[in-house]
């Protein structure tokens, strides 16, 4: 028996993670924005690869939370901010005219950092973006609460209770809430902004397990505080300082083998 | 790299940690270095005492290593640590388990000096000695090149390391062969020969041990895994950083 053949036969998969293999789901060229005159993102160039996780960490004021924004347009509703570059979805351009923001924020779809969920019951929180579309029969929309649901690692918990007033739930709740609104309109890319900063560390680890679960149908960027987390649910991560992107590869070489001394520096605490 | 980058955390905890599992390491590596001292000394000088003081030092090494274990999993578990200092962690347990097997090694050469006591055998008298002096004494040059490059992140004397340990299982075939002989030749007792032959084996392994480390402080300071790479390459390798 060959070398070859016994590791065959002991089905290790020794590649590390390379973005060159990925299929984009994004892309992001030249990307500049400035918040009136003062510069916070700088030649960013990166793509996002499909069903997996990017992570992008970074000191506070790095840019990482402006740039997640950049996704979905969020930054449109800021009167002085002003953009530059490309940036693709699926090829096609986020930033074109003729781009509708309400379809793209469709298929882009954000989590914010507190759990917003409205005053309404936990079915109508899910079921309200396909009622946005138009969607009222019932039992698609039914299906859909209870798919999202399912998804969001939420079902079990609360399908006893779909009427009750979403409020009324747990931080930890609630933040899965947010997420399976945002996954039942079935959206291509879903952005996280420090989904867990306000949750307790278990809840954390039931939405860090959901993202790993979520990824398969959906590509998912988080931008997180949390290095610890970055390491642990995501497949790439982006290292920002000042606007720029200063490192950006497999997770794993990251953290443990960095080639950027800042990147370095930041992740292991050490004064820069 | 730096040994000042390790101190440059803003956790003070972290950088006294790190601080002390470098001194434990090379304090451990210490005593490994004057147990191979001791017995190239007792070889030499048919000395029982020194002899059994390697046997004491290796139970004061068995505890290092497991002194070691239980730092590095005590920043492991609240420190996360990663890049360098998750690679220091890692080699710092891999370098603790090469050390006290060194030691284990180490051990039965005092063994040889000890049984030719009890015989009444000089040492000098049997096949291999000389290669046995100069193996242990080899074993003992490459445990300090790579304990400096330890304590100073510099891998230039690591090909030289590299190179000592192929140099040593050459000397060790040809000892083997003559101790062979000498089990057809020579009237002194079985026993003593295979001594001798374990022996000799055994301070081959600690050359194979030092040139782990070598390979250890390798991914420490550059990040790659040299393990495994032949010679040729892994010299080529080591001529292109730094």
């Amino acid at each position: 028996m060959s070398e070859q053949n016994i590791s065959v036969a002991l089905d290790r998969d020794h590649r590390s993670l390379s973005l060159a293999d990925e299929k984009v789901a994004m892309e992001v060229k030249d990307w500049n924005l400035y918040y009136g005159t003062k510069q916070a993102l700088k030649d960013i160039n990166m793509v996002v690869p499909e069903h997996r996780v990017t992570a992008f960490i970074g000191p506070s004021g790095c840019g990482k939370s402006t740039l997640l924004r950049c996704f979905n347009r969020m930054n449109d509703l800021i009167d002085i901010v002003n953009v530059e570059g490309e940036m693709t979805l699926h090829g096609d351009d986020v930033y074109a005219k003729e781009m509708n923001v309400a379809s793209l924020r469709r298929r882009v779809g954000m989590v914010f950092q507190k759990p917003n969920p409205f005053p309404k019951t936990i079915y109508e929180n899910v079921a309200y973006g396909l009622r946005l579309q138009g969607i009222n029969d019932k039992s698609v929309l039914d299906e859909t609460v209870e798919w999202a649901l399912k998804g969001a690692g939420l079902w079990e918990e609360v399908k006893d209770r779909l009427n009750e007033n979403a409020l009324g739930m747990s931080g930890g709740q609630q933040q899965r809430l947010c997420i399976a609104r945002a996954i039942a309109i079935k959206p291509e890319v879903l952005l996280l902004d420090e989904p867990t900063s306000a949750l307790d560390p278990i809840s954390t680890l039931a939405i860090e397990e959901l993202i790993f679960e979520l990824k398969k149908e959906f590509t998912i960027l988080i931008v997180t505080h949390n290095m610890q987390q970055a390491a642990r649910v995501s497949d790439y991560t982006a290292f920002m300082y000042m606007g720029e992107l200063i490192e950006y590869t497999d997770t794993d070489s990251l953290f443990t083998n960095p080639k950027m001394k800042r990147t370095e520096d930041y992740i292991t605490g050490r004064y820069g | 790299m730096e040994r000042t980058e390790f101190k440059s955390h803003i956790s003070e905890q972290l950088n006294r940690n790190l601080e002390e599992l470098f001194n434990q390491v090379l304090e451990m590596g210490g005593l490994v270095e004057r147990q191979l001292e001791n017995a190239v000394i007792a070889v030499e000088n048919a000395d029982v005492a020194l002899a059994k003081e390697v046997l004491q030092i290796d139970k004061v090494i068995n505890k290092e290593e497991m002194e070691i274990d239980r730092l590095c999993a005590r920043v492991l578990a609240r420190q996360q640590p990663t890049a360098s200092d998750l690679r220091l962690i890692i080699i710092a347990i891999r370098i603790a388990v090469d050390l006290e097997r060194m030691g284990d090694e180490v051990v039965k050469t005092a063994k040889l000096v000890i049984k030719m006591a009890d015989e009444n055998i000089d040492c000098k008298q049997l096949p291999g000695f000389n290669a046995l002096l100069e193996i242990t004494s080899c074993a003992n040059t490459m445990l300090k090149k790579v304990l400096n490059a330890f304590a100073r992140l510099e891998l230039s004397e690591v090909i030289s390391v590299v190179d000592d340990e192929e140099r040593m299982d050459e000397r060790l075939a040809h000892a083997i062969k003559e101790v062979t002989q000498g089990f057809n030749d020579s009237d002194l007792p079985a026993e003593c020969l295979l001594e001798m032959v374990f022996a000799l084996r055994a301070s081959e392994r600690v050359t194979d041990h030092a040139a782990n480390i070598a390979e250890s402080i390798v991914y420490l300071v550059d990040g790659r895994d040299v393990r495994n790479m032949d010679t040729a390459k892994l010299s080529e390798f080591l001529s292109t950083i730094e």
